[in-house]
């Protein structure tokens, strides 16, 4: 969904790049010729200087509508040199292209329209195939928390912001960042002397991005030169239930390499997957915590995994 | 063992709950420096049990009392 709104904010001339396909369509098929199809699309339009790099999803959460804003072009920059590393794929994309579009006429006339036959496009569904073999799970993991940094490209003096920021606490004997709120999204950020910020709380990707931009627009009101360089997200919690109780105990018989179960210590077992390598707590209830996350796609994984092992251990009722 | 609660934040394990926070709802903004606390808060009402005062904004500024804190120095 926010990949649409991407699209019809920054693209009003249209682009080839998704006439014919969901980025999904293309990726299956097209693995590595993938980060220079679009790349290609991207670069023949006019002078983009949205910063709209390959459909490579991990780079998708960066493109925002404020990258347009002066302050933040670092980040803009960033992407347009990567967008120009990708050039070079323009052959192979070129060929791949055409195919694709060979099922879809049309697809040739650039059309802002062309983002309406994308309404499915989220950046972050899980790529689970519509008909598998075994069935999926039915149930998609709430994402909780995500952390994420971000530098802010310039010393800070701690001191002055949380005498001059609202909701900002600051005790050097303690910790030495400003630990700052905002209500919207409502998440929490750790300021550092050294500029650098990390930013928890936010229930989707691009909600910690918006409000790692709006701590940096804070600081930057304060006085200092804060850029937006290297947003990153470290970390992404998330949970579901799958609706029966678990024997943890014979999970943890059957799957001893991966699970630690010690009720007197903590009453989840610790199942540590090691591809994608994620972290789940699961517990008798049937409820699971998903973590480690760096991208979306990992805790859909994960959890698709982990399903039908679960359901071996289904407590009879 | 006052600032355990603040522990936690620091870890960026944080408590969101701080801004939910109760106050009903009326905390409008808070500031923690140099070991003084500075509140300000919409819509109070002091009850006490004669008297009923009600006041748009009240800002409230907090020093630790007691010993606590004040042997460490900065």
């Amino acid at each position: 969904m926010a990949l649409f709104l991407y699209f019809k904010g920054e693209f009003s001339t249209g682009s080839h790049l998704f006439s014919p396909l969901s980025p999904y369509d293309a990726e299956l098929p097209i693995q590595t010729a993938e980060h220079g199809v679009f790349g290609s699309q991207l670069c023949q339009p006019k002078d983009l200087h949205t910063d709209f790099s390959s459909v490579d999803l991990s780079f998708l959460p960066d493109v925002t509508q404020d990258n347009k804003e002066q302050n933040l072009s670092e980040d803009g920059h960033e992407m347009q040199t990567e967008l120009d590393g990708s050039r070079a794929n323009n052959e192979d994309s070129g060929i791949s292209m055409d195919e694709s579009s060979l099922s879809h006429p049309g697809a040739a006339q650039p059309s802002p329209e062309a983002s309406g036959v994308c309404p499915s496009l989220t950046p972050m569904t899980p790529i689970t195939p519509a008909t598998s073999a075994s069935e999926s799970s039915g149930i998609v993991p709430q994402l909780q928390n995500i952390v994420s940094t971000v530098n802010l490209a310039c010393k800070l003096d701690l001191k002055n912001i949380a005498l001059h920021a609202r909701n900002a606490e600051y005790n050097p004997k303690r910790f030495s960042a400003v630990i700052m709120r905002i209500r919207e999204p409502r998440t929490t950020a750790l300021i550092f002397s050294s500029g650098k910020m990390v930013c928890t709380g936010a229930k989707s990707e691009e909600q910690s991005r918006l409000a790692a931009r709006k701590y940096a627009r804070v600081v930057q009101k304060l006085g200092f030169p804060a850029k937006f360089l290297d947003f990153k997200i470290q970390n992404m919690v998330g949970s579901c239930d799958v609706r029966f109780p678990i024997r943890l105990e014979g999970l943890v018989v059957t799957h001893q390499q991966f699970s630690s179960y010690e009720p007197e210590l903590f009453p989840g077992l610790v199942y540590r997957m090691v591809k994608p390598r994620i972290v789940l707590l699961i517990f008798v209830s049937g409820k699971v915590v998903l973590t480690g996350a760096k991208e979306r796609s990992e805790i859909y994984e994960a959890f698709e995994n982990i399903y039908p092992i679960l359901k071996g251990f289904k407590k009879p009722s | 063992m006052a600032y355990q609660l603040y522990r936690n934040t620091t870890l960026g394990n944080s408590l969101q709950e701080s801004l939910d926070e109760l106050i009903q709802g009326s905390l409008n903004t808070y500031r923690f420096c140099d070991n003084v606390w500075t509140f300000v808060l919409n819509d109070v009402e002091f009850r006490e049990v004669t008297e009923l005062v009600k006041v748009d904004k009240v800002k409230i500024v907090a020093c630790d009392g007691k010993n606590t804190g004040s042997n460490t120095a900065e």
